[in-house]
């Protein structure tokens, strides 16, 4: 890596281990309960809420409740985006006159947004009208992320409290949106466009271009999305090529502005757990296992692009310069050179959030395994939004039951034993993802259905299949993007598997931090497990390449690796 | 179940007030208030008539779709028919792609000698990686037996023209570079958007003599023109040096 890379890297590092713990604070002071920053802004809008629902936000549910709650909303919200999609056409806000969605994109499209992955199979451009962006599309954004983080205080509060509930999901929700999301969404859309990002409500204008021809230029309320598709770790962009777009990440400051902005959030809420169960030092465990993954696979990506295409003719110059970025520059931008497209693009792979600002599909063999690699581990570098922290809240219990087998002892987390029922609930965890994404993966690539759709030949081929699989499974919903996705068959499978991706982990994290609710929380002995120490970092380290490697290992080799030792 | 239901109708519908409609139109608003300009894409107006956006690339070509000397030219795109600011978009091919570097990756990797042969029977002196067209015109990649492909009138194959090395040897003729001199490599990949308005520095170095001579300008001024349009590393180490081909022009039609 060059300097300017490493230094691009270390900005983002050091912001955000500034900005991540003060974060947190303000994090666990509103969600510890009792008075919180903000309240006299804030409490009125929350009670309204809670007056129009209807609901007692102070009273505390069953982990059976808390899941019905977050099923019912995920169903309602999906299907009200589905029937916006298919009726755009006959609804207002809708200039460039954009027909209704067919059945099935409408379904992939709002399973995809309703989970947060945003995987995107229609034209961003052109086949949404602005009513579906706006309004379908932003408020799914906002939801998608008020249900991550809600679930996670849930599971938190089970993992590590002594009462037998684990909170009230409206209240969980309404707080999370209403002093996370909405502000800093603002905040962040005024930032982007002091830069450049576009937030207008008129249409194309047209440009009469020096060389005589013309040109409509999109206009689009580019800016307000844009926030919230990356503070809520959605990833679904305005346009087409999301990132990559001048009109949303228009230079060298938007490019890590808008990864920076991906990862406070998740981190944040690590710094949020360890003080809302007053064990600051459990947290930081988490977020330097999370910091570890995350340096490695980007710093592998973005290594391998600055390296070049080593299969294009020696007389294009791939060296970089003071005068050229040198590097795998198809697919990506002139602005960001192959290093800041890579820390950006690979960057956001360990969360949910999958945005990119350069195209995956024409990265090298390396550089997307890289970007694989921040997917297939489980997607805890550092996550997405409360996802994150459920998801290493259980690989860390597993972890733990696994050092537990080794020294002979019944294996504790926080004080809670772990015993049969929660292992059960722990394994199905880990298995959920990876066996619906190998079953699809695998149909895929015999049947006619699947293949057709595969635009590169060979080994490269087999990698956007399973990229896809893994992708949206994970909910992050960056694609390689040459997968003809828009079929009949990818449309139905990708959209279950995104239901599958975001449910079952909910679901089995609830029902895990039900089980643990109100458990007896046992003393501190001199043989108890150091949960918080270096040792375990390591430990916890190992069990997650385990898992995530093991899982998929034979599938990489069929993809990248062939790829790159043939190539 | 059904009071979750109730609940979650009415929690959508307050959510999709505040976040469908006063959530955006805030930041609108805002938005237009500070930076307005931004806000708006950045316009660029000549004499009052919107020529484009200092963000997005144009093409300069003519309307046979050849590049016109008298401009710089921006990387291929491949948003539409090129730099269709309506619909941004990559190549995605991938780094083997035989449409991107021109040749089978582990099947006719060697023998590129410059003259055919079993392992590259379309490899030319000129042109030893070709990706052959088919007589409409479209690239073949997997060649089956007894297909046709394209011919010149001298009995050549018609390669597909935006393989890398096709857009090297072009890059080289337009700007009158040996035939083996080093081709910068944004200058013969496309973006990510297909709608990048910069190119390298050392892309714009290469072809400033082109275009000076396109221009009866001396090679000088317009190396100094390129260089007084060279945006430098943001705070030293954000984003690479690039030179905005869309400025850069707008520049030079202003000089003569």
């Amino acid at each position: 890596m060059s300097t300017m890379g490493w230094e691009q890297l270390l900005f983002v590092a050091v912001v955000t281990a500034v900005a991540a713990p003060l974060l947190g604070r303000y994090l666990a002071a509103t969600f510890r309960g009792g008075k919180a920053p903000g309240d006299r802004v804030f409490l009125p809008i929350e009670r309204l809420v809670y007056r129009t629902l209807g609901v007692d936000p102070e009273s505390s549910w069953t982990w059976r409740a808390y899941a019905l709650a977050v099923l019912a909303f995920g169903l309602v919200s999906t299907l009200l985006l589905y029937a916006i999609l298919r009726l755009q056409g006959v609804l207002p806000g809708n200039p460039a006159h954009a027909p209704g969605i067919s059945p099935l994109l409408s379904f992939n499209t709002a399973i995809s947004f309703i989970t947060g992955t945003n995987w995107q199979a229609y034209e961003g451009e052109t086949q949404a009208s602005y009513l579906a962006d706006t309004v379908g599309l932003v408020v799914a954004q906002f939801t998608a992320a008020g249900v991550g983080l809600a679930v996670a205080l849930a599971v938190v509060r089970g993992i590590a409290g002594k009462a037998r509930t684990i909170g009230n999901f409206w209240q969980d929700l309404t707080r999370s949106i209403v002093r996370v999301f909405a502000p800093l969404s603002i905040i962040a859309a005024l930032v982007m466009v002091s830069q450049g990002a576009v937030q207008t409500l008129s249409g194309f204008r047209t440009a009469a271009t020096l060389a005589g021809g013309t040109q409509k230029i999109p206009g689009g309320l580019v800016a307000s999305m844009e926030a919230i598709k990356l503070l809520g770790t959605n990833g679904g962009s305005y346009y087409g090529t999301g990132g990559a777009h001048p009109f949303e990440n228009p230079n060298g400051f938007t490019n890590l502005f808008d990864l920076f902005i991906v990862i406070i959030l998740p981190f944040a809420i690590l710094f949020m757990f360890g003080r809302l169960i007053g064990k600051p030092r459990q947290a930081y465990a988490l977020v330097a296992v999370m910091a570890v993954i995350f340096v490695a696979h980007t710093v592998v990506s973005m290594q391998a692009e600055r390296h070049g295409n080593h299969l294009l003719p020696a007389s294009v110059s791939q060296a970089a310069s003071s005068v050229s970025p040198g590097g795998n520059m198809e697919g990506k931008e002139t602005r960001f050179g192959p290093e800041g497209s890579a820390l950006m693009t690979v960057g956001t792979m360990g969360t949910t959030a999958g945005a990119t600002d350069s195209a995956l599909d024409s990265y090298t063999p390396v550089g997307g395994t890289g970007a694989f690699a921040g997917i297939l581990l489980g997607e805890i570098s550092p996550g997405g939004d409360g996802g994150g922290l459920y998801t290493i809240l259980v690989l860390a219990l597993l972890a733990v039951f696994v050092a537990g087998l080794m020294v002979g002892r019944t294996p504790e987390f926080l004080g809670k034993k772990i015993r049969a029922p929660q292992m059960k609930l722990i394994l199905a965890y880990v298995l959920a993802i990876p066996t619906t994404v190998l079953i699809f993966g695998a149909t895929s690539l015999v049947i006619h259905a699947g293949t057709s759709s595969i635009l590169n030949p060979g080994f490269h081929g087999l990698t956007e299949v399973t990229y896809a699989y893994a992708s949206v499974a994970q909910n992050n919903g960056s694609a390689f993007a040459g997968l003809a996705a828009n079929t009949p068959w990818y449309d139905t499978t990708l959209g279950l598997t995104m239901l599958i991706g975001r449910f079952a982990p909910i679901v089995l994290a609830l029902a895990i931090a039900g089980s643990l609710a109100g458990a007896r929380v046992h003393a501190r002995t001199r043989a108890t497990l150091d949960t918080a120490g270096p040792t375990f970092i390591a430990f916890l380290l190992g069990v997650i390449v385990i898992v995530g490697g093991l899982i998929y290992f034979p599938m990489l080799i069929l993809g990248p690796i062939g790829e790159r030792i043939v190539g | 179940m059904r009071r979750h239901l109730i609940t979650s109708v009415v929690m959508l519908l307050v959510v999709t007030v505040a976040f469908g409609f006063c959530y955006p139109l805030i930041v609108t608003g805002l938005s237009h208030l500070f930076f307005h300009r931004q806000a708006d894409g950045s316009l660029i107006y000549r004499h009052g008539k919107l020529i484009g956006s200092a963000l997005i690339g144009q093409s300069f070509t003519d309307s046979k779709g050849n590049p016109l000397p008298r401009y710089f030219q921006p990387r291929p795109s491949n948003a539409g028919t090129g730099y269709d600011a309506s619909s941004s978009g990559a190549s995605n091919l991938g780094p083997s792609n035989p449409l991107l570097i021109g040749f089978v990756a582990g099947v006719n990797t060697v023998g590129l000698n410059g003259a055919p042969s079993a392992a590259n029977p379309f490899a030319t002196k000129a042109d030893p990686a070709c990706v052959p067209t088919d007589p409409k015109g479209n690239p073949v990649t997997s060649p089956a037996p007894g297909q046709k492909y394209a011919k010149t009138a001298s009995g050549e194959y018609v390669c597909d023209p935006n393989t890398i090395p096709e857009r090297a040897i072009a890059y080289r003729q337009l700007n009158g570079l040996a035939a083996n001199a080093p081709v910068p490599v944004d200058a013969v990949t496309a973006s990510g958007s297909g709608l990048d308005p910069d190119i390298s520095v050392q892309n714009a170095l290469d072809q400033a003599p082109r275009v000076a001579a396109a221009r009866h300008l001396p090679v000088s001024q317009v190396i100094a023109l390129v260089h007084h349009h060279t945006q430098g590393r943001q705070w030293g180490f954000l984003s690479e040096p690039v030179v905005n081909v869309v400025e850069l022009n707008l520049a030079l039609d202003g000089q003569s």
